[in-house]
């Protein structure tokens, strides 16, 4: 595998924050090495530099998305941790109902949720099936987006088609069988549960224009990627779109402490929520 | 990694003798079946690594009924199909629905060996996977037991600062009686 330089790396890190708001320092150049080896060869660039440059000068920004999709970390399964899904079920959709229900006044309530960084789409299709086990159809205004900063995640997050690895992970067989058809060793989502998601591009670091308000928010181990700088900002631009009662839901093993003053943890059985201060 | 359990089908005894005789021999553990109907019943009573399965046999219970009932008792279950005519058309239908692999009678043992190694392989990078995944989940959890606990601990502390800046800063209290109701709050 061709070595990358110091220089190198400077060029891609800043290249890359820019681009995804990830943060890659020195002692990263191991993961630049494999996650680039292939655009390398693809685009006959014989250093790390030339492959910078070719993305820079492109003008269809192709090079540039498959540079952000190597870049980024698509380690996802269908209801990772089962403790936001149960917590999901079993506190926050009740109570959101209830009061959407006061707040509707005879008309349909709705319910808006977004998965920030939504990957290909496990996430959201796990959010689906509690909302279809849960409410009844037809009664609710429904609202679930899955952004996330990667072309390629998107696409696939849009297909909802997975092979049988991705389906092995985290599905329980009976919903597999339920609300996936299988045409080979691949799995397709139920249209029923495709029509209740819509999918786009985001970057997180952007200002969120036309983004609406939203009753809940997963934003799981996206902001580990990021510097306290950039994960202040994210969480402080969540703490505008989100509802004065909705809530937030962050990875396990991450913290707003220090990072956003606006939200309050709370706990439900064994998992921790956050809601606007 | 273990031995691979492998579920050999086939209506003709001597074929069946003969691939299990092989493979015994490589150190696979083998099983048999004579028919379609037979094998449905191994395959939903115990777990094969891979079911070597004839294309056409006679009863209800075909080569692809044998892939079929296999995939979905459990997907991770590797089938190969072996064809007596070579059909092309057979082939794909067979990969299509999931089918890792087809071979062509008469069999070919060094290839049938070959493709056994490379399903071996494929499965000791998949348990690769799944333990480290697992070792990933357990530290995960641990660390989310931690970070929990201080999460609330710090966000109790926030509130309580933020009480009694609040309670210092009170105008309409003068200091002896702002420190005692500082104290009942931390005592509290």
């Amino acid at each position: 595998m061709l070595k990358i330089k110091p220089d190198e790396i400077t060029l891609f890190s800043n290249y890359i924050h820019k681009l995804t708001g990830i943060s890659i320092d020195q002692s990263k150049a191991y993961l630049l090495e494999t996650r680039f080896g292939r655009l390398l060869q693809e685009t006959d660039s014989t250093t790390y530099a030339d492959l910078y440059h070719k993305a820079r000068m492109e003008p269809g920004k192709h090079l540039e998305k498959k540079i952000i999709d190597a870049i980024t970390t698509n380690e996802t399964l269908f209801f990772r941790d089962t403790g936001p899904f149960d917590l999901l079920r079993h506190k926050i959709i009740p109570e959101l109902i209830d009061s959407r229900i006061a707040k509707a006044n005879g008309t349909r309530p709705s319910l808006k949720i977004w998965s920030a960084a939504c990957s290909t789409g496990q996430e959201v299709y796990s959010i689906a099936i509690v909302l279809k086990e849960l409410l009844a159809k037809g009664n609710y205004n429904i609202k679930l987006l899955g952004t996330d900063i990667s072309d390629a995640a998107v696409t696939q997050a849009s297909y909802g088609d997975y092979n049988k690895f991705e389906i092995e992970r985290g599905l329980p067989k009976d919903k597999l069988i339920k609300y996936f058809s299988s045409s080979g060793s691949r799995w397709k989502v139920s249209d029923e549960l495709r029509s209740m998601a819509t999918f786009r591009k985001i970057n997180l670091l952007t200002p969120f224009t036309n983004l609406g308000k939203w009753d809940i928010v997963f934003c799981r181990n996206v902001a580990i990627y990021f510097t306290l700088e950039d994960r202040q900002k994210l969480f402080s631009q969540i703490a505008q779109v989100l509802e004065p009662d909705g809530y937030l839901i962050i990875g396990s093993t991450e913290s707003l402490t220090g990072v956003c003053p606006s939200f309050v943890p709370k706990r439900h059985l064994r998992t921790i929520f956050y809601t606007k201060r | 990694m273990s031995r691979l359990n492998i579920l050999v089908v086939d209506d003709d005894p001597v074929t069946v003798i003969l691939i299990q005789k092989k493979l015994v021999k490589e150190d696979y553990a083998v099983d048999t079946a004579e028919d379609g109907q037979q094998a449905v019943d191994k395959l939903t009573k115990r777990y094969y690594d891979v079911i070597l399965t004839d294309l056409m046999m006679p009863g209800d219970i075909d080569g692809i009924g044998v892939l079929e009932a296999a995939k979905e008792w459990n997907i991770k279950t590797e089938v190969i199909l072996i064809t007596a005519f070579a059909s092309i058309e057979n082939a794909i239908e067979a990969m299509k629905k999931g089918a890792v692999d087809y071979l062509q009678k008469p069999i070919n043992f060094d290839e049938l060996l070959l493709r056994l190694e490379k399903i071996k392989n494929m499965k000791m990078l998949m348990k690769n996977a799944t333990d480290l995944r697992e070792a990933m989940d357990v530290t995960e959890q641990s660390s989310a037991g931690t970070i929990q606990v201080l999460e609330l601990e710090v966000g109790k502390l926030q509130t309580l600062i933020s009480d009694i800046n609040e309670l210092l800063l009170n105008d309409n209290l003068d200091a002896q009686s702002r420190i005692e109701r500082v104290i009942e709050k931390i005592d509290t």
